[in-house]
């Protein structure tokens, strides 16, 4: 009998835990993508005794979208400097002398609660030995205008899911296409953000350089992006999802959409972008079919993601 | 978990610590108040007298199986899925890890520890929890207290030539005033089955290693304390019906109960139980180098549970009451991997952690009106509580779907038996609620090899409510018998999986997304004849013809309804030798379901022969069999054959089984 009782003892002991570990879904999920919410220090100027400091979330502009927040304050005292007409203009310089830029909001918005200018920027390359970007900034104190300029460091975004895409459209015109939200997506319902640009072409002739006007972008207005998720992975048979929404134009210009995806890896997001009027500006429609084996077919205008 | 194995570990220590001393035997107060139901009582078949769990409960005309290999069949009750039916070991709750139902209840205890199986039709049924089909209880061996004989035992051996199956069982019992032990191990091991054709069926092996233990003390004169164990594991199970076959199954199933007997009052049972069972299962498609994707399908399921009954009985009036409680947490994951294997690989929850937890109290009375008639009658109240813990699975495809749902389930039954002469009649009647399982609540995304489509589940969905009638009707004589039985169901809501045109498959094998949606209603027939005679003395035969017909609400055909199947057998005794044959089969089958994937099956007959002999060594009784299935060696496949793989072609069996 005693043995019997070893015997189950042992049993018991052999069986008590699970073979194989369970999946930590969080976990599963960070691995590939890091979040970032805080705004900190990319690079910060000083001139005439005002410290000019601008943040962007992990202190790096990444190629693609970035927010944008500039802080002026005096740098004897540290006190928030109430300046105006902040403005923000990056500009990058090929390996021939070429100069562009991305979108980007040129006059800053101020922010009276938290004290700071608002903004963004889309870079639309990473910084290389050839291509070299440089912000230039201007401020107004007491009527009198500060103008600096500083190079500044575009980095890779490591995050897909914040990837971009430019393209010349049907109708010839240059087109930039940003996705912005989620950093971090779930296999889940996911609020999607992208910022749909155009490039302005310059009617007047270049003023003094950095003259804003040869580099302006707008949102496009009233646009549609029809949406099409589909995993590309051959075994995955360009697999889709079910219950997308197209993204369309908010109140605050950007478009706003919902993609779902329904399980981690490689997915493609395929794009038909449609002006005002339906015309189709860049895109073609993907098949439903199912092709097992075979690389997934993909629109002619897409941003891959990865999470 | 660990604190659950020192409480099992104490419990039996001190069980063991008790010196057993002569007292008055309650084994004859537990008999007087044993219940009725319609057990088989010995896990053998006439034709085989070792056989798996699944072969056993074939033998019985409600069930039919799903079967995608040579183990692990799903049984069905009534012609319907085990989401319908209760299925439970004493009482116990216990469910599959498998998304894919590989791993039926019935896969996970193995013949020699089951001394009966109860099958339980309909709401009669509902004892043990909210059910739509029925019940089937798996009743474990427990050896009565204080035998004349203390240590008693059973082995069993065996080969199968077909599929080179060896089989090894063991039961060993102890038994005192005080103490009772009882213990069992068994391992099955089999090759791949050859068909009709004498083609091997590639995938079919399997390994099954199983092992109870089973330890209960008298506590008093009238009360027992007993604990109880099942360790039951398989490897290398091919199924050559699905894309994948089974790396591992694991199964550790316990309990603690506690008996009262009374000898005067109203209540004269009182048995209340405690339970836990872990269940994992892992896939395994290395096996299957032609599939596009290599995948993990690991799936884990917990069960907690509680259950406690009382037997009242007044002179003509016997009362079971039941408390069933139980929470279960089920989680399946998949994993793709793409063909670089650097690359990220793919994961999601095809059950997203699922709990289930349901509370009921169920009552069955029995009113013996006069000699000749009786009036069975009961209902059960049950709360069935479901979180889904990523329930953003769930919303892909049902945007806002709550993430907790309570339902109540009611149910009520009743039935009036009549004998007279040598005739017995029943009619009866039932209502009952009862609601979605995991994948069809919660599923997401489980492949169904059988129509190639993926399902997703949906957390809306309404109960099932069935209503059903039965009725059956006997003669008896002594040189034999005849009974027809009938039910019919109508279920309101009845839960099946439908074409979804959203989405597209995940699973490279799957032609499409298929929903589980609620139908308006379906019906289900079912109709049974038994019949025994004895010819001769020595010379009895039996027969037994079911058929079953299942609509949806447009009268088009269920899938997996059994057509016309017929068994006849003849048993001959001779001295210490017995013989016996049978033929059974199923008709074509005409009301199939092609939209629910099913093709038309075709006709089939089996012969089966087998003989045995029993002798004494030194007073041990020793019976050998030897015996063929299949002996035509038809080339057939049954309509419940998942992607109609061939069934075993000629089958010669041996055995050898020593009681001592």
């Amino acid at each position: 009998m005693k043995k019997l009782h070893l015997l189950v003892v042992a049993i018991l002991f052999v069986t008590i835990s699970c073979t194989l570990d369970k999946t930590d879904y969080q976990s599963e999920i960070d691995t590939i993508v890091e979040e970032f919410f805080e705004f900190e220090e990319v690079v910060s100027f000083n001139e005439s005794g005002y410290k000019i400091s601008v943040e962007a979330l992990n202190g790096t502009f990444y190629k693609g979208y970035n927010d944008i927040r500039v802080k002026i304050t005096d740098i004897e005292n540290g006190t928030t400097v109430p300046a105006s007409e902040v403005t923000f203009l990056p500009v990058m310089t090929d390996g021939l002398g070429k100069t562009s830029s991305g979108p980007h909001l040129y006059d800053l918005i101020y922010n009276s609660t938290e004290n700071y200018y608002t903004g963004y920027a889309v870079f639309t390359e990473e910084s290389t030995i050839s291509d070299n970007w440089v912000l230039y900034l201007s401020f107004t104190v007491n009527n009198q205008k500060f103008s600096v300029a500083k190079d500044i460091l575009i980095n890779e975004q490591l995050n897909k899911n914040l990837n971009m895409t430019a393209f010349t459209g049907n109708d010839g015109q240059e087109y930039l296409i940003a996705l912005i939200a989620p950093q971090k997506p779930k296999i889940a319902e996911n609020d999607l953000v992208a910022g749909i640009f155009k490039y302005v072409v310059p009617t007047t002739e270049p003023g003094n350089f950095p003259d804003p006007s040869q580099f302006t972008y707008i949102k496009v207005q009233n646009y549609t992006l029809l949406l099409d998720p589909r995993m590309p992975e051959p075994s995955m048979g360009n697999h889709s999802s079910p219950n997308n929404q197209d993204l369309t134009q908010q109140s605050d210009g950007l478009y706003y959409g919902v993609v779902r995806y329904t399980m981690t890896g490689n997915w493609t997001l395929n794009f038909i972008l449609k002006s005002q009027s339906g015309q189709t500006v860049k895109g073609t429609p993907v098949s439903t079919e199912f092709t097992p084996g075979i690389e997934g077919a993909k629109s002619d205008l897409f941003i891959n993601i990865l999470f | 978990m660990r604190s659950l194995t020192i409480i099992v570990l104490f419990c039996s220590l001190f069980a063991n610590a008790q010196t057993p001393s002569s007292e008055k035997d309650s084994t004859r107060v537990l008999e007087a108040v044993t219940i009725k139901a319609a057990t088989k009582s010995k896990i053998q078949t006439d034709m085989k007298m070792a056989v798996s769990v699944d072969e056993f409960l074939a033998s019985s005309a409600s069930i039919s199986f799903i079967k995608k290999g040579a183990y692990a069949w799903e049984p069905l009750l009534n012609n319907m899925s085990t989401e319908r039916s209760t299925v439970t070991i004493d009482g116990m709750h216990v469910f599959g890890a498998c998304t894919d139902k590989m791993d039926p209840i019935t896969s996970y205890v193995e013949s020699n520890n089951l001394s009966t199986i109860e099958i339980k039709s309909g709401q009669e049924g509902s004892l043990h929890g909210a059910t739509v089909a029925g019940s089937i209880d798996l009743q474990r061996k427990s050896t009565p207290f204080g035998l004349s004989k203390s240590w008693n035992g059973v082995y069993q051996t065996g080969f199968e030539f077909n599929n080179k199956q060896f089989f090894n069982l063991g039961n060993v019992s102890y038994s005192s005033e005080k103490f009772v032990a009882d213990a069992s191990i068994s391992y099955r091991r089999a090759e791949n089955y050859s068909d009709g054709n004498d083609d091997d069926v590639n995938h079919s092996q399997f390994k099954k290693f199983n092992t109870s233990l089973g330890l209960a003390y008298k506590t008093s004169d009238l009360s027992s304390l007993r604990v109880e164990a099942i360790f039951d594991q398989a490897r290398d199970v091919g199924y050559p019906a699905l894309p994948m076959d089974l790396w591992l199954s694991r199964a550790l199933i316990t309990s603690v109960s506690y008996k009262q007997l009374f000898e005067k009052g109203l209540v004269r049972v009182w048995d209340t139980k405690l339970y836990f069972n872990a269940i994992e299962h892992y896939m395994d498609d290395t096996t299957r180098p032609e599939n596009l994707v290599h995948m993990d399908m690991p799936g884990w399921s917990n069960t907690y549970g509680f259950l406690s009954k009382i037997n009242v009985k007044k002179e003509r009036f016997s009362s079971d009451i039941q408390l069933n409680a139980y929470s279960n947490l089920s989680t399946a994951e998949m994993r793709m991997y793409p063909q670089d294997r650097g690359q990220r690989t793919m994961f999601a929850y095809s059950w997203p952690s699922v709990t289930t937890t349901f509370a009921g109290l169920s009552m069955n009375n029995s009113w013996d009106i006069s000699e000749r008639s009786a009036l069975n009658f009961g209902g059960s109240l049950g709360v069935n509580y479901n979180y889904s813990k990523y329930v953003e699975f769930n919303w892909i495809f049902h945007p806002g779907a709550p993430q907790e749902k309570t339902r109540f389930l009611p149910s009520v039954h009743s039935s009036y038996v009549l004998n007279f002469d040598k005739f017995n009649f029943t009619l009866g009647t039932g209502y009952g609620h009862r609601a979605p399982s995991v994948s069809e609540g919660y599923g997401y995304y489980i492949y169904n090899s059988f129509d190639r489509y993926d399902y997703i589940g949906n957390p809306n969905l309404k109960n099932e409510i069935s209503y059903e009638v039965n009725a059956s009707a006997g003669y008896s004589i002594k040189k034999g018998s005849i009974q027809a039985n009938v039910n019919y169901f109508h279920i309101e809501n009845y839960i099946i999986g439908r074409i979804l045109n959203l989405g597209s498959p995940m699973n490279y094998q799957s032609v499409g997304v298929k929903g589980y949606t609620s139908l308006d209603f379906a019906t289900l027939f079912n109709f049974s004849l038994n019949a025994n005679y004895a010819i001769l003395e020595k010379l009895h035969w039996k027969g037994v013809l079911t058929y079953a017909r299942g609509q949806d609400n447009e009268a088009k055909n269920l899938p997996f309804i059994r057509p016309l199947s017929y068994q006849t057998s003849l048993h001959y005794g001779h001295q210490r030798f017995n013989f016996q044959t049978s033929i059974n089969g199923d008709l074509e089958q005409i009301n199939y379901s092609p939209e629910y994937g099913e093709d038309q099956t075709p006709s089939y007959t089996i012969w089966n022969f087998s003989a045995d002999y029993s002798f004494f060594i030194k007073n041990n009784k020793t019976t050998i069999q030897v015996g063929a299935e299949n002996i035509l060696n038809e080339f057939y496949s049954t309509y419940a054959d998942w992607g109609n793989i061939p069934r075993m072609g000629r089958n010669i069996f041996t055995s050898l089984k020593i009681n001592f």
